[in-house]
């Protein structure tokens, strides 16, 4: 979703056209090759919980994911010689692409963002559904910068009820309540909002 | 005549005043969804999904197609004004779209698109409507070894969208048909790859994937990239655009519908390819073809009725086979199952009502989306200045609902933030991972037709070779294969010493 600048996609279409994109560091398409190779050749290991004892009449469950798995290892393989031959002759490898704005992104906000958004999926099914939802719009507007007191406390509590509402009210998903006092505290919200 | 009794029948229903406001909400969501960068339109019907519990099959079907349609067309009200695609498919929109911003002709670059857009999308719903029918007693005559070759056509057909990258777009492919095995086999009942596990045994969904891998990477890139999605200003005087002007472009829009239509019904090509070929091909067939990117009407108009063309087009497989031909289509597909409905060549024999009312509402739709685009043109520079904070915090929780209420799992939860985070960092490496949702949603269709295609046949694997469709059908694969590659192929010849 960058912005297009039409010198660097010279209108000419392709699969990246128009992001406008930079090398990834040259040895990442090496070792992402590398280790897809290696887990298409250590999955068939782990495909079957239970060892059968029996064969099964014509190919069988393993063979399709089996097939799979093989022309993964075989492709990573490929991919893996083409990088090392590149690495080799020290050229500019361009298998992978990274977005143009490379530069300025922050990858610390980036993980922080990834952590906050884990939180709030982990902690769905403990403080339930309307208090995780409040405590993420909160804390994910303050970590985007907002501090206006009316934003931090308008976009949480009309946003949770709304979202409580169209989902728990309307369409009626059994989302979660949350455990013991969150428990009680999600059904005394839900019969306060009306939707008990 | 059957065809059209039907029709007025199926009009009947669509404008039954329940039915006509689900498709008016369901365009407006799509067009609004399609505007919002970080909102894609299969993002917005993922997350519409739940909605669809509450609504029966018909009203379900409605609400989804109206999105389909708003949000195809959405994606290029911010590739025209602000220069940033809404969806990949109005990627090409952004060439001259843009450049016509910048000289001041927004309005008038809007009404082209969005007349452009909307005669696509006509022409390939009338295309659904009246071939539809032909092609569902055609499909009758398919069996699992057409089935299977038909998901091969679609598998392949990844590669025209990455065809610079084959290598990396094939392990994508294979990558998402791997996760595709996880759980249950469809013939012999095995358990694959489920750790022990209970929950990974009854498989993993795609639409699941899907929300991971497209939503939260975008969100999470929101905040980190500081991206500014306000309007620019643009210095010109907003043009009226007068009939005769549209149909200056009348060739490049019939041009571009009829790839649109091509592309469409191929099961897996969707609308990005469409609308990069059409572009392609407008550019090589337009006498101003050269001066294309500075803002001709052409260079806008083709590309915009190839995308909304491919909406028709693409429900073409999934009515009459039960292939979905896109990410969306799939989420359609997703949503007939849950209501029972079984889409395919008995759908038109056993609810033929419901099969003309969704045609119906597809020609209203399209017919409506001239409206819904100007309005929400209007509205999209306001919302545009809501806080990217406040967008993505809201997109979270819309896609973590999503997620959830795939199953009403909280187990499906944690696989969306599995691969959230897996899409943002195959997007910060540039790995693609449309191919990867694609080998998920159909990988298990496929193996499910090969495997009792094969049992069928006592383990004749000539099954797909001596049967003429199946064996036409995989030619047409590989022919699809060849001619995807073969720029790439003629490109690396050229460049070999002499």
């Amino acid at each position: 979703m960058a912005m297009v600048d039409k010198t660097q996609t010279d209108l000419a279409p392709s699969g990246a056209a128009g992001t406008g994109l930079s090398t990834v560091p040259r040895l990442v398409p090496a070792m992402l090759a590398g280790m897809l190779l290696l887990a298409s050749v250590l999955l068939p290991a782990f495909m079957f919980e239970t060892v059968r004892e029996q064969p099964m009449p014509g190919l069988g469950p393993g063979a399709w994911p089996g097939a799979i798995l093989f022309a993964l290892a075989a492709f990573s393989a490929l991919w893996l010689l083409l990088e090392i031959r590149a690495l080799a002759r020290s050229e500019r490898t361009s298998s992978l692409e990274a977005p143009a704005e490379e530069e300025t992104y922050r990858y610390g906000k980036a993980l922080g963002g990834i952590g906050l958004v884990i939180a709030f999926g982990w902690l769905l099914p403990v403080i339930g559904f309307a208090l995780a939802t409040g405590l993420f719009l909160l804390v994910w507007c303050l970590y985007g910068g907002q501090r206006h007191p009316l934003v931090l406390t308008l976009v949480p509590t009309i946003g949770t009820v709304a979202l409580l509402w169209m989902f728990m009210g309307l369409a009626l998903m059994p989302l979660s309540r949350g455990v013991g006092v969150f428990e009680r505290f999600s059904v005394w919200l839900l019969t306060f909002i009306g939707i008990y | 005549m059957q065809t059209i009794n039907l029709l007025l029948a199926g009009f009947q229903s669509a404008f039954e005043l329940a039915a006509f406001i689900t498709v008016v909400v369901g365009l407006l969501v799509g067009v609004i969804a399609g505007a919002l960068p970080g909102i894609s339109f299969v993002n917005a019907m993922a997350m519409a999904l739940p909605f669809t519990y509450a609504m029966g099959a018909t009203q379900a079907m409605l609400f989804l197609g109206g999105i389909y349609v708003g949000g195809v067309f959405g994606g290029s009200i911010s590739a025209i004004m602000i220069n940033v695609p809404g969806t990949p498919a109005s990627l090409p929109s952004t060439w001259d779209g843009y450049a016509m911003t910048r000289k001041g002709q927004v309005k008038r670059a809007l009404t082209i698109a969005v007349t452009a857009s909307a005669t696509g999308g006509l022409v390939s719903a009338l295309m659904l409507t009246f071939l539809s029918a032909p092609f569902a007693s055609f499909a009758m005559r398919f069996s699992q070894p057409e089935f299977f070759a038909a998901t091969v056509l679609g598998l392949v057909s990844v590669i025209a969208i990455a065809k610079d990258k084959p290598i990396i777009t094939l392990i994508s492919l294979l990558i998402g048909m791997a996760i595709g095995t996880v759980g249950v086999d469809p013939l012999y009942g095995q358990a694959r790859f489920s750790f022990g596990i209970p929950e990974v045994e009854s498989g993993i969904r795609f639409v699941v994937v899907m929300i991971g891998l497209f939503a939260i990477g975008e969100v999470v890139d929101l905040v980190a990239s500081n991206r500014d999605l306000r309007p620019k200003k643009t210095d010109g005087k907003p043009e009226r655009v007068r009939l005769r002007d549209i149909l200056a472009v009348k060739g490049a829009i019939l041009r571009g519908t009829g790839i649109g239509c091509m592309i469409g019904v191929i099961p897996g090509a969707g609308a990005t390819p469409g609308a990069v070929i059409a572009y392609g091909v407008e550019k090589q067939i337009n006498p101003r073809g050269a001066e294309f990117g500075t803002g001709v009407e052409a260079g806008l108009a083709a590309p915009e009725a190839a995308k909304n063309a491919t909406t028709g087009a693409a429900m073409v497989p999934l009515l009459t086979l039960g292939i979905p031909g896109s990410a969306a289509t799939a989420i359609m597909l997703a949503a007939m199952m849950l209501q029972g409905v079984n889409p395919g060549p008995l759908l038109f024999i056993m609810d033929p009502s419901m099969v003309y009312t969704i045609f119906a509402a597809m020609i209203i739709a399209n017919v409506l989306m001239i409206g819904a685009g100007f309005g929400v043109a209007q509205m999209f520079s306001t919302l545009m200045r809501t806080p990217p904070a406040i967008l993505a915090a809201f997109i979270v929780v819309l896609s973590l609902i999503g997620a959830y209420g795939v199953r009403n799992n909280i187990f499906d939860v944690y696989v969306c933030l599995v691969f959230g985070v897996l899409g943002w960092a195959m997007k910060r490496v540039g790995f693609p991972s449309a191919p990867l949702v694609l080998g998920v949603i159909l990988g298990p269709l496929a193996e499910r037709y090969f495997l009792t295609a094969v049992a069928n046949s006592r383990q004749d694997y000539s099954v797909f070779f001596t049967r003429p469709i199946s064996a036409t059908i995989l030619f047409i694969a590989f022919v699809f294969v060849l001619w995807s590659l073969w720029p790439t192929l003629k490109s690396r010849i050229g460049r070999q010493p002499a």
